[in-house]
C-alpha cells in the first residue's frame, strides 16, 4: 500500500514538472487566453498541484481516472479498451514461458552434462540474448509473410470470438515468452540442481526412493521457491515488454495508448497507465508472497 | 573446460564490438551520414558487405557506429547503478536493522516496481526523447539492482568472524565496509556488472526501437530495426543484421559473465555436489 | 555368519583413490564403531554400503548383507534394499529433513514406498515408530513440520525414518556431532536400545573416540582411506596395537603441560615497545561483569500483540583476574556467544555493566582505542575468521590499529614476524594468503592476531572446537605456553567440557542465559552442585569407562 502511495506521488511529481501546459498545447500557439482558461477549467487544471494530486488519487480509488485532455473521453474507458489486450497478452506469454521453461529446466537438471542439458543450456543462452521485438519481427516475416499462418498484426477484438483473439495474440505472446522462458528454464535448472544436492534428497534416497521419486516428491517443490520469485519479477518485464511488442504487431494495447499520450501531451493518460502498470507489478509481488506461504510451511505463521 | 570456453568466446565477442565501436570514430567503410537513395536496398555482398538500407547507407558502417551508442549507453548506465547502488547497499548493510536501512530498502523496492521502460517513458514524457534519457532511465533501474545485491552480500559478510575481529580492533563500520566488505564484493560486482551491461544493451535497443532512445542522426541498432520494420517483406537483410549485432553483443556479455562467475567460484558449478556436502576433504 | 561383510573395498573418485582395501564386518545386535579424523574416508565407506556414492566414483570389492552381494544388485533392487534392509542416519539433522513436508509424511514415506499396506496401517506404524524414538504423538503430532522441532528432535525423526521397517542394518554417520552433549547422550542410549531390542546391526561413525567407545562393541580405526586397526573395544585400547590408535587416544585425553625451560629460552621482543601509560600494578579484577542483561526484540506475533523480548543473557555477573584462565561452558543457545559479544562491546546491552581494568566498556564510537587493544578474540571457524583477500601479515597486523601510537611500517613488519614465530609459524608466512594454510595453522594465525596488540584478555570463542583431536591438542599446548610467558587472561567459551577441564582455572556453567554454577575447575567437576552441571558432566562420553 505504502509502495503504491509513494509511487503515485513520484509519478505525479515527475509528470507535473513537465514544461508546457497541456491546454495551450492542445489549442495551438495562436489560441486566445480566454479559450485556454476555459479549457483549463474544464480539465480541472486550474486548481493547485496538491489539490490536483488529491483529485487524481481519490478519483482513481473510486475508479475514475479523469478525462483525457486530447480526446475528452473518460480515461477509464480508454484504459479498459486497451487492457483487454495487454493483460491477456502478458498472461498468455507467462503461461507459455512457464510451460516451456519447467520441462526444459527439469530435463536439463536431471540429465546434467548430457546432450539434452547442453542443448537446453545453449538454446536458453541464445534465447536470453534475443531482443523480443526483433524476435517478433522474425516471427512476422516467417509465419505471417512467408507462411501466412497468422496475420502480420492488428487485433480483431474479442467480439470476433475468443479463438480469433487468441490467434492474434499468439505470435506476440511467443515473441514475449521466449526470452523469459530462457531465463526461467535456467533458474529452474540451477535451483533444481541445488535442491538435488541437499541433504534431505540424500535422506530420501536412503529411504529407498528412486532418483525419480526423490525428484518428484521432494526436490521439485523445494526448487520452486526461487522460481516463483523470478515468475513474479517476469510479470513486470512481460507487461513492459508487451508495450514494445505491441508496436511490432500494431496491437491497440496499453503500450500504444501510452505512446499516443506522450506525443499528444495527454499527461493524465500517461499518469494513469503508468500507475496501473505499477499497481499490477505490486499486486503480482503480493501474490507471489502468498504463493510462497502456500509452498513453504515455514512462512505460514508469519502471514 | 566449459567455463574457460565461455570466458573465451564471451571475451572475444565483447572485444570485437568494442573494437568496432572504437574504430568507428576514425574510420568506417562508408560515410553513414551520406544518403544515396539510388543505391538503396543493395543486397549483402560486395562492395556493401551487409547491404544498404532504405537511404542507401552502408549497414556494416551503421552497425559500427551503432555499437558506439549501445556500449556508451549501457556502460554509463551500469556505472550509474554501481556508483549509487553499491554505496547505498553497503551503507544499509552497515546500519542493518535500523530505520535508515529500512528506508533505503523500501526506496529500492519502490524503484524496483518501475520497469526501466516505464522510467524511460516518464522521463521522455517530461524531457522528450534522447540518448541521455535512455542512460538515465536504465541507470536508475540499475541502482536498486546493485543496492540489493551488495546489501545482501554485505549482510552475510557482516556475520563473518573476520569482520568481528576487525571490529574488535576498533575499526569503524565505514572503514570496515571499505577495507573488508568491498574487496570481497568485487567479483560479484564484476559478474553482475557484465550481466547488467547486457541487459542495458537490450534495454537501449528496446527504447530506441520505440523511439525513446537515441534520436537521428545518431545511429542506433534499435532504431535501425524500427526503421526497417516496413521493409521486412522484401529486404530481410535490413532486419537481420542489426538484430544479429544485438544478439551477439548480449550473448558475448552473458557468456563473459558466466565465465567470470565460474572462474571466480568454481565451487558454484562443482560437478560432484555430494562431495561438497560431506566436507571432510579439506 | 556376519550380518554385513565388507571385503577388499576400493573406491576412487575421478581417478583419485579414496578408499583402499577396506575390510569390516558387523554382527546382528552388535555395534561397530568406525573412528577417524576428517578425510579418513569413514563416511565414504558408509555411502558405498548404501551405494549412494558421488557421480564419477568407481567401486570394487565385495559388500554382502546377510549373504546377499549388494554390488551385484541392479539400481531398482538396491532401492528395495535401502530403507527396508539398511537404514541410515546423517550428521546434520537441520538439513536432513525436507522442510516442506510434515514429519508424519516423511516417516510414513519409508513405509509406503516399500509396502502396499493400507493407509491406516501406515499411519499406525508411523505413530508407533515415532513413539519408539521418543516422540509420542500427543506431544509431537504427525502434522508437525521440521522447523518446529529442535535439532535433537529432528534427529529422532531421522532415526524413526531409518528404523520404521526394522532394517537389518543401521548406519549412523556422525549422528550426534551437531548436537549438544546432553542430547548426544540421550541419542546414543536410544541407538543402543534399538540395537538391543530389535537385534539390528549398527555402524556408528564418529570422529570422537569417546562417543564410539561407550556405545560400540567393536571398533575400526580409519585414516587416509585405510582401516588401520580393528578389534573389540576392550582389546583395542588395552593392547594399543597401532600407534595411530594410541595417538588418537592420547590426543583425546590430552592435558597441556607447560614446559618451563622452553619458556625461559624464548624471550619475545615486546611488540609495543613503550606502553603509553605504564599500567599501575593493581589487584583489582581485570574483567568485571556486573548484572549484564542482553535482550533481543522478537518478531511480533501479530499487529496488535505487545512487543516481546528474548533475554539471551540474564543478569550475569563474574570476574576474571589478571593471568587467570576462566572457562564459560554451556550448550548451544545458552547465550554464551551473546555474552562474549556483549563483553567485547560488539552489541549493546540492556542492563548491567562490563568493566575492563576498572573502565566501563561502552558500545559504539566513544570507546577508547586502548580498550580495544586490551581485549582480543579468537573465533571457532578457522575458515571464516580471515578476510581471504588480505595477506597473512595484513590480517595479523589488524589489531595494531587499536594502538594509540601507530607503528611505522618496519616496526609493524617486525611485530608481525615476532608473533608469527611465537605461534610456531615462519615469519615468511606473512606474505602468503590464508587459503594456503591448514585449519590448525589458521587457528595459530588467529592466535597471533589476538596476541599482537599485547592484550590483557583473549576471548577464545570455541577456538578449538572445529579442529581434529590431534591438532586441537597442539593448539591447546600453544595456548597454555603463551599464557605462561605473556601475562594474559583467557576466557574460554566452549560446549566441550573435556577441553575446558584441561585448561581452565575456574569454570562458569551457563544455562538459559544465566550462570548456574561457578567455581574452581576441579571442585566443579568433582562435586557439581547444580543439577544441570551434574547432568552435563554425566553426559560427557568418557574414555575412562570404556578402557
Amino acid at each position: 500500500m505504502l509502495t503504491l502511495l509513494c509511487a503515485s506521488v513520484i509519478i505525479f511529481l515527475a509528470l507535473e514538472v513537465v514544461p508546457g501546459d497541456p491546454a495551450s498545447v492542445m489549442l495551438g500557439v495562436n489560441a486566445q487566453p480566454e479559450t485556454v482558461a476555459a479549457l483549463k477549467q474544464e480539465l480541472g487544471l486550474n486548481v493547485s498541484k496538491p489539490k490536483r494530486y488529491f483529485n487524481w488519487v481519490s478519483g482513481m480509488l473510486a475508479g475514475d481516472f479523469g478525462v483525457s485532455y486530447t480526446y475528452r473521453t473518460p480515461v477509464r474507458d480508454m484504459i479498459a479498451d486497451r487492457m483487454v489486450i495487454s493483460f491477456p497478452l502478458a498472461l498468455y506469454a507467462l503461461l507459455l514461458s512457464t510451460l516451456i521453461a519447467f520441462p526444459a529446466g527439469i530435463i536439463a537438471a536431471t540429465r546434467r552434462g548430457a546432450v539434452a542439458d547442453v542443448s537446453v543450456m545453449g538454446t536458453t543462452q541464445l534465447g536470453i540474448a534475443i531482443p523480443n521485438f526483433w524476435f517478433a519481427m522474425i516471427l512476422v516475416s516467417i509465419f505471417a509473410i512467408k507462411l501466412r499462418w497468422f496475420s502480420a498484426g492488428g487485433f480483431p477484438g474479442w467480439e470476433a470470438g475468443f479463438l480469433a483473439g487468441l490467434k492474434a495474440l499468439t505470435l506476440p505472446a511467443i515473441a514475449l515468452a521466449l526470452p523469459q522462458a530462457s531465463i526461467l528454464a535456467r533458474v529452474m535448472r540451477s535451483s533444481l540442481l541445488d535442491t538435488l544436492g541437499e541433504d534431505f534428497i540424500r535422506t530420501a534416497r536412503a529411504k529407498g526412493l528412486t532418483a525419480g521419486q526423490a525428484l518428484w516428491h521432494h526436490a521439485l517443490r523445494n526448487a520452486l521457491i526461487p522460481v516463483l520469485t523470478i515468475i513474479g519479477l517476469q510479470f513486470s518485464f512481460l507487461l513492459a515488454g508487451a508495450i514494445i511488442v505491441e508496436n511490432v504487431f500494431f496491437l491497440p494495447g496499453l503500450g500504444r495508448l501510452i505512446f499516443q499520450g506522450i506525443t499528444q501531451r495527454d499527461l493524465i493518460v500517461v499518469e494513469s497507465v503508468v500507475m496501473l502498470l505499477v499497481f499490477a507489478v505490486v499486486m503480482v509481488t503480493f501474490l507471489v508472497d502468498i504463493a510462497y506461504a502456500a509452498v513453504d510451511p515455514r512462512l505460514r505463521r508469519r502471514m | 573446460m566449459r567455463s574457460q570456453r565461455n570466458l573465451f568466446i564471451g571475451a572475444f565477442l565483447c572485444v570485437l564490438f568494442l573494437v568496432a565501436a572504437v574504430v568507428s570514430f576514425v574510420w568506417t567503410p562508408y560515410d553513414v551520414t551520406q544518403l544515396n537513395i539510388a543505391n538503396k536496398f543493395q543486397p549483402p555482398g560486395m562492395p556493401h558487405v551487409f547491404g544498404t538500407d532504405h537511404f542507401g547507407r552502408d549497414i556494416f558502417s551503421m552497425l559500427m557506429v551503432g555499437a558506439r551508442t549501445s556500449i556508451a549507453v549501457a556502460l554509463v548506465a551500469v556505472s550509474i547503478g554501481i556508483l549509487f547502488g553499491v554505496p547505498l547497499g553497503l551503507f544499509a548493510a552497515a546500519n542493518r536493522n535500523t530505520l535508515i536501512d529500512e528506508i533505503i530498502m523500501r526506496g529500492n523496492d519502490l524503484v524496483f516496481a518501475f520497469p526501466a521502460l516505464l522510467i524511460a517513458i516518464m522521463i521522455t514524457a517530461v524531457f522528450g526523447p534522447g540518448a541521455l534519457n535512455a542512460i538515465i532511465a536504465i541507470g536508475i533501474f540499475n541502482i536498486p539492482v546493485f543496492a540489493r545485491l551488495s546489501r545482501a552480500a554485505a549482510l552475510s559478510l557482516w556475520e563473518r568472524d573476520f569482520i568481528l575481529s576487525a571490529r574488535v580492533s576498533g575499526k569503524s563500520s565505514m572503514r570496515i565496509s571499505v577495507e573488508h566488505i568491498l574487496p570481497n564484493l568485487l567479483n560479484l560486482l564484476l559478474v553482475q556488472g557484465t550481466i547488467q551491461f547486457s541487459l542495458g544493451v537490450l534495454a537501449e535497443a528496446g527504447l530506441s526501437f520505440v523511439g525513446l532512445g537515441a534520436q537521428p542522426p545518431i545511429p542506433s541498432w534499435g532504431r535501425m530495426l524500427a526503421e526497417s520494420q516496413t521493409f521486412i517483406s522484401f529486404a530481410s537483410h535490413v532486419v537481420i543484421f542489426p538484430g544479429l549485432a544485438i544478439v551477439l553483443t548480449v550473448l558475448g556479455l552473458n557468456l563473459l559473465g558466466d565465465g567470470l562467475r565460474d572462474y571466480f567460484d568454481p565451487k558454484l558449478r562443482q560437478s560432484i555436489p555430494e562431495l561438497k556436502k560431506h566436507g571432510g576433504t579439506h | 555368519m556376519s550380518l554385513l561383510t565388507v571385503t577388499d573395498l576400493q573406491i576412487s573418485i575421478g581417478g583419485v583413490s579414496i578408499l583402499r582395501d577396506i575390510d569390516m564386518s558387523v554382527d546382528r545386535g552388535k555395534v561397530l564403531g568406525v573412528v577417524g579424523e576428517s578425510g579418513s574416508g569413514k563416511s565414504m565407506t558408509a555411502y558405498s554400503i548404501m551405494r549412494l556414492l558421488p557421480v564419477g566414483s568407481k567401486a570394487s570389492g565385495r559388500i554382502e548383507l546377510a549373504g546377499k552381494s549388494l554390488f551385484g544388485l541392479s539400481e531398482s533392487d538396491m532401492c528395495e534394499v535401502r530403507g527396508r534392509d539398511i537404514g541410515m542416519i546423517f550428521q546434520e539433522p537441520m538439513t536432513a529433513l525436507n522442510p516442506l513436508k510434515s514429519i508424519g509424511d516423511q516417516v510414513a514415506e519409508t513405509i509406503s514406498v516399500h509396502t502396499t499396506i493400507s493407509r491406516s496401517e501406515v499411519r499406525r506404524l508411523t505413530l508407533e515408530t515415532l513413539t519408539k524414538v521418543g516422540l509420542p504423538p500427543d506431544e509431537f503430532p504427525l502434522s508437525r513440520f521440521p522447523h518446529e522441532l529442535s535439532g535433537g528432535q529432528r534427529q529422532r525423526v531421522v532415526i524413526a525414518m531409518a528404523i520404521a521397517l526394522q532394517p537389518k542394518l543401521l548406519i549412523a554417520d556422525e549422528p550426534t556431532t551437531a548436537l549438544d552433549v546432553t542430547t548426544q547422550a540421550q541419542l546414543l542410549i536410544l541407538l543402543r536400545r534399538l540395537v538391543d531390542e530389535d537385534g539390528m546391526g549398527l555402524i556408528l561413525i564418529s570422529h570422537d573416540l569417546a562417543v564410539v567407545a561407550n556405545t560400540a562393541d567393536n571398533i575400526a580405526v580409519m585414516r587416509d582411506g585405510v582401516v588401520l586397526d580393528t578389534g573389540s573395544v576392550k582389546n583395542i585400547f588395552s593392547d594399543r596395537r597401532h600407534p595411530y590408535t594410541t595417538e588418537l587416544l592420547e590426543a583425546s585425553t590430552h592435558v597441556p603441560v607447560v614446559n618451563e625451560s622452553e619458556l625461559e629460552s624464548v624471550n619475545p621482543e615486546p611488540v609495543n615497545p613503550k606502553p603509553v601509560n605504564p599500567e599501575p600494578v593493581n589487584n583489582a579484577p581485570l574483567l568485571e561483569v556486573q548484572n549484564l542483561v542482553r535482550e533481543y526484540k522478537l518478531p511480533r506475533g501479530g499487529l496488535f500483540k505487545p512487543v516481546r523480548y528474548l533475554r539471551a543473557v540474564d543478569n550475569v555477573s563474574f570476574t576474571i583476574n589478571r593471568g587467570e584462565n576462566v572457562a564459560l561452558v554451556g550448550e548451544s543457545g545458552c547465550g554464551k556467544s551473546t555474552l562474549s559479544r556483549a563483553i567485547l562491546g560488539l552489541e549493546s546491552i540492556q542492563g548491567g555493566a562490563v568493566y575492563l581494568d576498572g573502565q566501563p566498556i561502552v558500545y559504539g564510537a566513544e570507546r577508547s582505542l586502548d580498550q580495544y587493544r586490551k581485549m582480543q578474540v579468537v573465533f571457532q571457524d578457522p575458515y571464516g575468521s580471515f578476510n581471504p583477500r588480505h595477506t597473512v601479515a595484513r590480517l595479523v597486523a589488524e589489531p595494531l590499529f587499536a594502538l594509540e601510537k601507530k607503528l611505522q611500517k618496519p616496526a609493524r613488519q617486525q611485530a608481525v614476524a615476532n608473533v608469527l614465530e611465537r605461534v610456531g609459524l615462519q615469519s615468511s608466512d606473512g606474505s602468503k594468503y590464508i587459503h594456503e594454510f591448514s585449519g590448525g595453522q589458521r587457528q595459530r594465525i588467529a592466535i597471533a592476531r589476538a596476541l599482537i596488540s599485547r592484550p590483557s584478555l583473549i576471548i577464545l570463542d570455541e577456538a578449538v572446537s572445529a579442529l581434529d583431536v590431534s591438532i586441537r591438542a597442539r593448539v591447546l599446548d600453544l595456548l597454555a605456553e603463551l599464557s605462561g610467558s605473556f601475562d594474559i587472561a583467557y576466557l574460554f567459551i566452549s560446549h566441550d567440557l573435556s577441553v575446558v577441564r584441561a585448561v581452565a582455572d575456574r569454570v562458569l556453567v551457563m544455562k538459559d542465559g544465566s550462570i548456574v554454577e561457578q567455581g574452581e575447575t576441579d571442585a566443579v567437576f568433582n562435586s557439581p552442585e547444580h543439577p544441570y552441571t551434574k547432568k552435563l558432566i554425566a553426559s560427557v562420553p568418557r574414555l575412562a569407562y570404556a578402557v
